[in-house]
């Protein structure tokens, strides 16, 4: 196996298990604490910057049992796992919970954790998420003081501005080299599947920024480019907060399509927006989280002059996609409201489109299988005959 | 033979005792809606909103209001919510989307479509004219929602909907989490800090308003109206503390019937005559002895947010069994609940501060605390959950509140499934066995007792 080869894999264990990549960072560092944080906004910066490590709580592929008791079967499906995770011992791995982001269901799973690990903290600094507000800056710099405040009293330790800075750059490096991979791939470049694109992205939000650059340079180094053929060319759009399950992205292929480019929150959502290292630490924070809903509009947000649907129109432009899959977390609120307005902007531009819901317990694959073949018969219509 | 679909249908004695004076709040609503159906023939502006009571300050900047939930309500109390639901299905709402949001958006799909509507092949001309040509258009949006963070979102939304030619203002409010240890109901820096920080967006919306209607506010008019809804508030909780005497002299549903008049009819002597008349009714019932349902055998809060489409309904079904349901987070524990804390000279803090007392705005922590205190004070013998499908706001801490009753208080509960104003959820079955189940527990407990 080449060294490439073992990143890769190294990564994707990450991915796939970071249960056992905790414990390994904790046997590593047995005097120092794991923050688990919600999606999508906190930053993980300041707690890496004060000697946390701080994981991006994922859903995992475990059936929710006794979750169930806790949150209602409409909540989505991450949330009821994070219940369940929660009831059945599987939050042990972290020493508190930090949520910066104003989602109903999230707040639901986080009251279960407080609820059901009363000894474990569990802290909301809820950033305003109503964008086009005169204050909307300043409230924004207030929150990011306490994020940073609640941070230092968690890990025991003030945060020094520089360490801070070095941080910042850290995960900025780490997003940059993503960003590449991605950038290529709209270009063209299909070098990696959308699988290792997903548990590359999954790792990177779990593990420590300077390590999971360089196991990613190791495998981008390794990986020759390789130009897209003529398969139908596909963006997928949405899945917030969780990964979609691997084997749904590998059916879109497996039907004759090559994704070119996505938004979903294990994909371009996540790396899209760095931070500005010419600025003083917690004011690049805190531009940070105001930019990420221009570079990438999230329906969380409102802000009235930037819309999701004419970012798809234009990320379908740049990538040549020739058809959207809109992957849709069952109950996910915010993307049922904005979905119409996806669906309009995409019909009145010609863009074929399927919408597919997904569920945390298991997926109707040969149904969605059906269905994404329509779409690429249908898509295959809309090529010029000379193509 | 043709076989008959048709279900045997077990007439139901009607062991209700309603308030009389609730139906004059019927009527008082009743003309608040038609009022504002004719607003723009009277030359008013038209404010869309939703989430807390802002009516006072719309009152006072002289524009007519329309609440997005009490007309999604409405509609759903009077079966009327289907054109409108099935317009914003046809808009590409999910069915799994809040009902209030799908019926209000539905709604405003209907309004931009207008004339043209009839020819969408979906939601008939007949459908229109009682519906969205009945609801003028609005000049404005203002969010106020606390809580659940769908709020937002639904009036960016209706904003777009509109295709962004309708101002709209957002007020943010921080979710009172109970992040430290002084934190608590009414207590603590967070909920000082919230109330200041909301209290100040109001201000800026006052001055949004002036600038967007071209006309001063009234600030006389908000501490006046301020000053009826403070004293109808107070003839509000007076009532309710009333209804703790054994039997009940009135029921949770007689309160739901009176949410509307609280919650968004402009603050006038006839809102307050009306609460007196409610709190005078309890009073003379609580004198005489006379109970809100006939033969009170158990006493039961209900939890969740109400279930428009059966409100009539489910006050039998409860009475038919005997029980008195007495309280609930959606009525003890909302609309202008604390009156102590309006200053009518100074009120906006105050007003802010029950935004922020909206009872989908608290971590479960503080949910916890007002649950058992109700249920402690009421003296129940159980709990029913309204399981509200499309409401993750009201049904997200519920399975911890019945966990937390039962382990504290001993006290059993069940859920149903039900909706705020979409009936294709309601499981009657899964009601009445669960009921049923749980106070025939109830019974053994007390010849256990016994």
């Amino acid at each position: 196996m080449s060294s490439g080869a073992a990143a890769l894999e190294a990564l994707r264990a990450v991915a796939r298990d970071p249960r056992s990549h905790i414990e390994a960072w904790r046997s590593i560092h047995p005097d120092r604490k794991v923050l688990g944080v919600l999606p999508m906004n906190f930053p993980r910066e300041l707690a890496h910057a004060a000697g946390v490590m701080a994981v991006i709580v994922p859903d995992d592929q475990e059936p929710v049992t006794e979750g169930r008791a806790f949150l209602p079967e409409f909540y989505c499906g991450y949330t009821r796992n994070l219940a369940d995770q929660a009831a059945t011992g599987r939050f042990d791995q972290y020493d508190a919970l930090f949520v910066a982001d104003h989602c109903i269901q999230l707040l639901g799973s986080a009251d279960v954790v407080r609820a059901l690990e009363p000894t474990r903290p569990v802290f909301l600094g809820q950033l305003i998420s109503s964008m086009s507000d005169p204050w909307a800056g300043r409230k924004t710099t207030e929150m990011m003081v306490t994020l940073r405040t609640e941070v230092e009293t968690f890990a025991g330790a003030a945060i020094d501005d520089d360490v801070l800075a070095a941080s910042i750059r850290s995960f900025n490096r780490d997003r940059d080299l993503m960003r590449q991979i991605f950038d290529a791939r709209t270009a063209g470049d299909t070098a990696f599947s959308p699988v290792e694109l997903q548990d590359i992205v999954a790792s990177a939000q779990i593990m420590d920024p300077d390590e999971h650059h360089d196991l990613l340079a190791q495998v981008v180094a390794d990986r020759a480019p390789r130009t897209r053929d003529g398969r139908i060319r596909v963006h997928l759009s949405g899945h917030l907060c969780h990964a979609p399950r691997r084997e749904l992205l590998e059916v879109i292929e497996e039907v004759g399509a090559v994704i070119v480019d996505d938004d979903l929150w294990t994909g371009r959502r996540y790396l899209q927006t760095g931070m500005d290292e010419s600025l003083a630490p917690m004011d690049a924070l805190a531009q940070w989280y105001g930019g990420r809903n221009t570079a990438l509009p999230c329906p969380t947000r409102v802000q009235h002059d930037v819309d999701w649907d004419a970012w798809l129109l234009d990320a379908v432009r740049r990538s040549g996609a020739e058809a959207v899959v809109h992957l849709m977390p069952k109950f996910c609120e915010p993307h049922m409201l904005y979905y119409p307005e996806l669906r309009s902007a995409l019909d009145e531009a010609g863009v074929p489109q399927l919408l597919i819901e997904t569920e945390h317990e298991g997926i109707p694959l040969e149904s969605f299988r059906t269905r994404l073949e329509a779409l690429i018969e249908r898509t295959h219509r809309n090529r010029p005959a000379y193509a | 033979m043709t076989a008959t679909l048709n279900t045997p249908v077990t007439p139901v004695t009607d062991r209700t005792n309603r308030l009389t004076s609730t139906k004059k709040g019927g009527q008082m609503v009743a003309d608040y809606w038609e009022d504002l159906f004719t607003a723009r023939e009277r030359g008013k502006q038209i404010v869309w909103y939703n989430g807390g009571a802002l009516n006072p300050i719309f009152q006072a900047a002289g524009v007519a209001w329309c609440h997005g939930e009490a007309f999604a309500a409405r509609l759903a109390a009077q079966g009327l919510e289907g054109p409108a639901q099935l317009a914003g299905a046809e808009h590409g709402y999910n069915a799994e989307l809040c009902s209030y949001s799908r019926t209000h958006l539905g709604c405003a799909v209907l309004t931009v479509q207008g004339d043209e509507g009839i020819n969408t092949g979906v939601v008939g001309a007949h459908d229109q004219a009682e519906l969205a040509s009945r609801l003028p258009a609005p000049d404005f949006f203002v969010n106020n929602y606390a809580g659940c963070s769908t709020g937002q979102q639904w009036d960016e939304i209706s904003y777009r909907v509109f295709d962004k030619e309708v101002p709209i203002f957002n007020i943010s409010h921080p979710f009172l989490w109970g992040n430290k240890p002084d934190s608590g109901y009414l207590k603590g820096e967070e909920w000082e800090s919230a109330s200041h920080y909301v209290r100040d967006q109001l201000l800026d919306l006052i001055t949004w308003l002036e600038e967007k209607t071209g006309n001063p506010f009234d600030w006389d008019m908000l501490r006046e109206s301020m000053t009826y809804i403070k004293k109808a508030a107070e003839l509000r909780r007076e009532g309710l503390e009333l209804c703790k005497a054994k039997p009940a002299p009135a029921t949770f549903w007689d309160w739901i019937s009176a949410i509307a008049p609280i919650n968004f009819l402009p603050g006038n002597q006839e809102l307050v005559d009306y609460f007196q008349s409610v709190r005078d009714e309890i009073q003379d019932r609580v004198d005489k002895g006379i109970s809100g349902v006939e033969n009170e055998k158990y006493r039961v809060y209900f939890d969740g947010i109400m279930n428009w489409n059966k409100l009539g309904f489910l006050s039998r079904k409860f009475a038919e069994h005997g029980v008195a349901v007495l309280a609930g987070r959606y009525i003890t524990n909302a609309f202008w609940q604390e009156p102590q804390l309006i200053d009518t000279e100074d009120p906006l803090l105050g007003m802010a501060q029950h935004y922020l007392l909206c009872p989908t705005n608290h971590g479960t922590k503080t949910l916890d605390y007002l649950t058992l205190r109700d249920c402690e004070e009421y003296d129940v013998d159980g709990i029913v959950f309204h399981s509200t499908r499309t409401c993750r706001a009201f049904t997200g801490p519920q399975r911890l509140l019945a966990r937390s009753a039962q382990n504290n208080l001993g006290i059993p509960s069940i859920f149903f499934e039900g909706d705020v104003a979409d009936a294709s959820f309601y499981k009657e079955e899964i009601l009445e066995s669960r009921l049923a189940a749980m106070l025939e527990g109830i019974d053994v407990k007390r010849t256990q007792a016994s």
